[in-house]
């Protein structure tokens, strides 16, 4: 049946759109995912080895933060299609009607090249290049490439999220060493337990999208064992900073302790095998932990750098 | 300041104040975000000044 809009709900939709309030464009930026980049940023900052006047380093945080931002709503932008059909993200501004997709869009890119020019001239352009290559890898790379095309999406789509702390370390130092690669690679490799565990419990809703997320191409099986898998080489590559020398006891230990339960946790998923997304306790619990987990062994690694220094 | 002409506007009155008052809220906002900025590139230049003496 078609129904057609009257002009007064037409001028409704209208005033929603003509004018997207502040909240919705806040929203945008997905703020909840930002609190993760800004601080894997600000450790990536303050375990550098050298330091950086707090107005310099605010700035480069405000930085990576509105890149951050900036990527997500040009994500949002793209995605507005299959953000409506799932219950999680329904609720955007986007899929929501109040928002035009014109407007996500001068805003991702305003945005994005604003907070490029800003850390350039804040700290240096090594740091705002690498800046503008994590905003087109997870705007260009992962949204419009990946995402669609590949249940592989978020292993190689997490190296944009994986860029941050090399953003904050590049910013102080001007150059990029093992250290940093390492904690990318920490960050890169913890990005498919962490989603995957989440794509079992919500599989329905990708499924409904049309997203090729593992557990719907690949099926639930192969998804635990692969998250095993990664959790093992997470394990080698958190440990491998306290291993080489490169940090004390402090990361060293915390790193160990953490990095057993998260495998701990992950061989409970691998051996699990319920369908039933309700039943799914083991995947909830390593999702829920692989969040701490990565709080957790930053904040070591900056206490560590900080309390040993 | 002109009014929008509601005998033309597809905006029922209400509407119409809801709408403007998003456009206030949002200039107030943008409002304090460029005084933020315009302290922010003082303090930049500023250290950035200091460091280089």
């Amino acid at each position: 049946m078609t129904s057609i809009s009257t002009s007064s709900e037409d001028g409704l939709q209208n005033a929603n759109i003509g004018t997207a309030s502040a909240a919705d464009l806040f929203a945008l930026t997905k703020p909840r995912v930002m609190t993760l980049v800004i601080f894997t940023a600000l450790c990536g900052l303050l375990a550098a080895p050298m330091s950086i006047h707090p107005i310099l380093g605010f700035t480069a945080i405000l930085a990576i933060s509105l890149g951050a931002g900036a990527s997500a709503a040009l994500n949002q932008w793209y995605e507005s299609d299959i953000d409506g059909v799932m219950k999680r993200t329904r609720n955007r501004p986007l899929p929501a009607g109040r928002m035009d997709r014109e407007t996500a869009l001068h805003f991702g890119v305003g945005l994005s090249f604003f907070s490029v020019i800003l850390m350039g001239i804040a700290t240096n352009w090594l740091s705002a290049a690498l800046l503008a290559f994590s905003i087109f890898f997870y705007a260009v790379v992962y949204t419009i490439w990946l995402k669609r095309s590949t249940p592989q999406n978020i292993v190689i789509g997490g190296a944009a999220g994986a860029i941050p702390p090399v953003i904050g370390w590049a910013a102080v130092t001007g150059d990029v060493t093992l250290m940093p690669i390492l904690l990318f690679a920490i960050i890169f490799f913890w990005t498919p337990p962490h989603f995957w565990a989440l794509a079992l419990f919500v599989n329905s809703d990708y499924s409904k999208a049309g997203v090729p997320m593992m557990p719907v191409v690949a099926g639930r099986q192969s998804t635990r064992r692969q998250i095993f898998g990664y959790s093992i080489i997470l394990a080698a590559t958190a440990i491998a900073p306290f291993a080489l020398g490169m940090t004390g006891i402090i990361y060293g230990l915390s790193a160990i302790i953490l990095s057993g339960i998260f495998c701990l946790l992950s061989a409970r998923v691998g051996f699990s095998k319920t369908e039933e997304p309700s039943e799914m306790g083991a995947e909830k619990r390593l999702f829920g932990f692989s969040i701490f987990y990565l709080f957790a062994l930053f904040g070591a690694l900056v206490a560590d750098r900080v309390i040993l220094a | 300041m002109s009014e929008i002409d509601t005998s033309k506007s597809p905006m029922t009155p209400e509407q119409q104040k809801a709408y403007q008052a998003r456009q206030k809220q949002r200039a107030v906002i943008m409002a304090g975000i460029l005084i933020f900025l315009v302290i922010l590139f003082y303090l930049i230049t500023f250290v950035k000044i200091g460091s280089s003496l």
